[in-house]
């Protein structure tokens, strides 16, 4: 898989009802761009398709990038909520630039700042933050299950808080799982420092990951948010313990990291990371009613 | 939590009297003990009598997967007819549909709001992993996808008859409730078929405390509600696991469930009559285990406080003729109750477990003092369940971590 080297104009020439394109993002995969359409500001995203895998085995099998590309399309288009990024102007197109081909669609620009580079430059969260963040996350969770998907990475750099209003968006939906969809493949994606203890569990995990798989990475962004620390990295030096720790260890209780966290936000925190999927929630539904609770305290 | 009358054959008057007095606060129906035409009728008399009862019909398909059941008047339902006889070996889950479709239908279009719930259709399983417990899903999501299209009003309770082997394993008591708890249903109605039932036939205890821990996931983190049928003392244990209603009956079958309630009758004799006591947490013989405990001028030690211990009073072996079967199902029924309503009154779960701690050691105090006034109860009486309970409940506070 390779970047696409783009200029600002050859996007120019693939979108000329774009104006003011600028680069603002640059990374694995893909390259992001900005753009004025019709008076309002996007996201332009640019993906090479794995040139390796074109072509292979049949007509209908499309390569991972360019299935990432139309999951993530096809997740905005049915998901209406203000916590998941949105769909754009253009949908996913394909085009050749200089003859290499070039997928690319819009998205919906969030103006504001993702949860790692705030963590950096401000600190943990307030109670009152965690707990807005906690909705507006497990909203998202919420829209995309309605689908059967399960979005497979929450992480800090996946979310951002919008500048204008202080909501959270979850982005990023290029590895949101299907789990209606056979054909779709379970091998081992997305950020293994937020997996959750299924995701991890190869043999077995179409039959076992559900919303609450989500659910657990958004206990770890919580609780990285109320603390300022990883809960499962303490102690471990490499990847693979932290894979245990995941899988075994309990992380210490937030509220001995912070402690005027009320017992009831440390409660659920502690429970978005239980091991078993019937230990942690089993509808948003009731997750987002103990948070209630939590503001009326 | 409160106690729900288990009915089976002979009910009599027992149900009505219960609910009046308010020592059962409903009745789950057994198809195969009566009639249809009367069972229909007793489902709407009830319903009218007492709106406030949970009256439930357990429609006990399972049955049909048995070889040659003794299946009574279950023939006379369509639901189970249709299906009667399949055994094992012609169960076909490329039916599951149907079989679901017909059992719900029939009690959302005969029960109404006559009943507390519609309870899904199942089969038994003897283990987690085999391929039973898989069908048995595959009804539940069924039941719960064809009863949102019902629309009806009543609550869908999903019914599990699982073996009481099946819980020996911990990793697959795990991996069960990870998929149980993707189902949405108001709760489960759940049946613990024991490999023999007998009286105080206590449950292993390491099993019995995951039976604890599999009720409390469901109900104190999953919020669903959880009848567990077929229940007897052990109750309290379950009340203090989370469960909503225990259901118990009048004959040790309905105490206790085993497929002998379905598999030809081997005879046998009239039971013991035997007095239900709060304060051993037992069925005690009234003769002679009562007589000598009377005897021993220790009889108001024992005694569980109901209007019918009167008869008793002037010397059980004299009273014993007095005590009819109805009386003591009620007795039963009263002592369950009164236990329930001392944990359900408590405000945290780690309280009312504290209780049933102080319950048990209780009557562990009793049953030694009782035995140095050279009062000797069967091995049948006690006490060693009770030990076999405390250890449940210590294998049950380690799960949790309470």
């Amino acid at each position: 898989m390779t970047i696409p080297q783009l200029t600002i104009e050859q996007v120019k020439a693939v979108i000329p009802s774009a104006a003011d394109i600028q680069e603002v993002d640059r990374g694995g995969q893909k390259i992001v761009f900005s753009g004025i359409i019709d008076g309002r500001k996007y996201a332009l995203k640019f993906m090479a398709p794995n040139p390796s895998q074109i072509g292979m085995q049949n007509s209908e099998f499309l390569d991972d990038v360019t299935s990432r590309a139309q999951r993530e399309v096809e997740t905005m288009q049915q998901c209406s909520t203000p916590h998941l990024v949105g769909m754009g102007p253009i949908g996913l197109n394909t085009t050749d630039i200089q003859g290499d081909p070039i997928i690319y669609f819009s998205e919906e620009f969030v103006e504001g700042e993702n949860l790692c580079s705030y963590l950096q430059s401000n600190g943990v969260f307030s109670v009152f933050e965690l707990v807005r963040l906690a909705f507006h996350i497990s909203e998202a969770i919420k829209a995309i299950w309605q689908f059967s998907k399960i979005h497979r990475d929450i992480k800090p750099g996946n979310i951002m808080r919008r500048r204008d209003n202080g909501d959270f968006v979850l982005l990023d939906m290029g590895l949101v799982f299907d789990l209606q969809d056979e054909s779709l493949s379970v091998c081992p994606v997305g950020t293994p420092l937020y997996f959750s203890p299924e995701q991890m569990d190869f043999n077995n995990r179409r039959t076992i990951m559900n919303f609450r798989s989500d659910l657990f990475s958004l206990g770890i962004v919580m609780y990285e948010m109320a603390t300022g620390k990883h809960p499962f990295i303490e102690g471990a030096t490499t990847t693979w313990e932290v894979f245990g720790n995941i899988a075994n260890a309990m992380p210490r209780s937030p509220k001995e990291l912070r402690p005027e966290l009320s017992e009831k936000l440390n409660d659920i925190i502690i429970r978005l990371l239980a091991k078993r999927p019937a230990l942690r929630y089993r509808s948003v539904e009731l997750l987002q009613r103990a948070l209630r609770e939590v503001e009326t305290e | 939590m409160s106690i729900l009358a288990q009915c089976g054959y002979g009910r009599g008057g027992k149900i009505e009297r219960g609910l009046c007095d308010g020592i059962v606060h409903g009745a789950i129906m057994s198809p195969r003990d009566e009639r249809k035409d009367r069972l229909e009728q007793t489902i709407h008399e009830l319903g009218v009598s007492h709106p406030n009862a949970s009256i439930m019909f357990d429609p006990q398909f399972y049955a049909a997967t048995l070889n040659s059941p003794r299946d009574g008047h279950l023939s006379e339902f369509n639901y189970y007819n249709n299906n009667n006889g399949l055994g094992r070996t012609h169960f076909s889950g490329t039916r599951i549909q149907s079989y679901v479709r017909e059992c719900l239908d029939y009690q959302h279009r005969i029960f109404g709001s006559n009943v507390a719930y519609l309870i899904s259709p199942t089969i038994f399983f003897d283990a987690f992993r085999d391929s039973w417990s898989q069908i048995a899903l595959n009804m539940a999501v069924e039941s719960m996808d064809y009863h949102s299209s019902l629309n009806s009003p009543q609550p869908l309770l999903i019914s599990l008859v699982i073996s009481e082997t099946a819980f020996q394993t911990m990793d697959a008591v795990e991996e069960f409730l990870d998929a149980l708890t993707e189902i949405d249903a108001q709760g489960f109605y759940i049946i613990i078929r024991r490999n023999s039932a007998s009286v105080q036939n206590a449950m292993e205890s390491a099993p019995f405390g995951r039976f604890m821990y599999f009720c409390h996931v469901l109900t104190t983190i999953n919020e669903y509600d959880v009848i567990v049928g077929y229940s007897d003392w052990h109750s309290f244990l379950l009340e203090a696991a989370g469960v909503t209603h225990t259901a118990t009956g009048w004959y040790q079958n309905l105490r206790q469930f085993s497929l002998a309630r379905f598999q030809p009758s081997s005879g046998g004799r009239r039971p013991l009559k035997r007095y239900s006591s709060v304060p051993l947490l037992s069925c005690s013989l009234i003769n002679p285990e009562l007589q000598d405990i009377h005897l021993a001028n220790l009889l108001s030690r024992v005694l569980s406080g109901s209007n019918h211990d009167a008869i008793l009073l002037n010397g059980p072996a004299s009273g014993e003729p007095n005590w009819t079967d109805e009386i003591s199902c009620l007795a039963h029924w009263y002592s369950l109750n009164a236990i329930s309503q001392r944990l359900s009154g408590l405000p945290t779960q780690i309280a009312r477990i504290q209780e049933a701690e102080r319950l048990m050691q209780n009557a562990l105090t009793l049953y030694a003092q009782l035995g140095r006034q050279n009062v000797s109860f069967s091995p049948m009486t006690g006490p060693d369940h009770i030990r076999e309970w405390q250890d449940s409940l210590q294998e049950f506070r380690a799960l949790v971590g309470l």
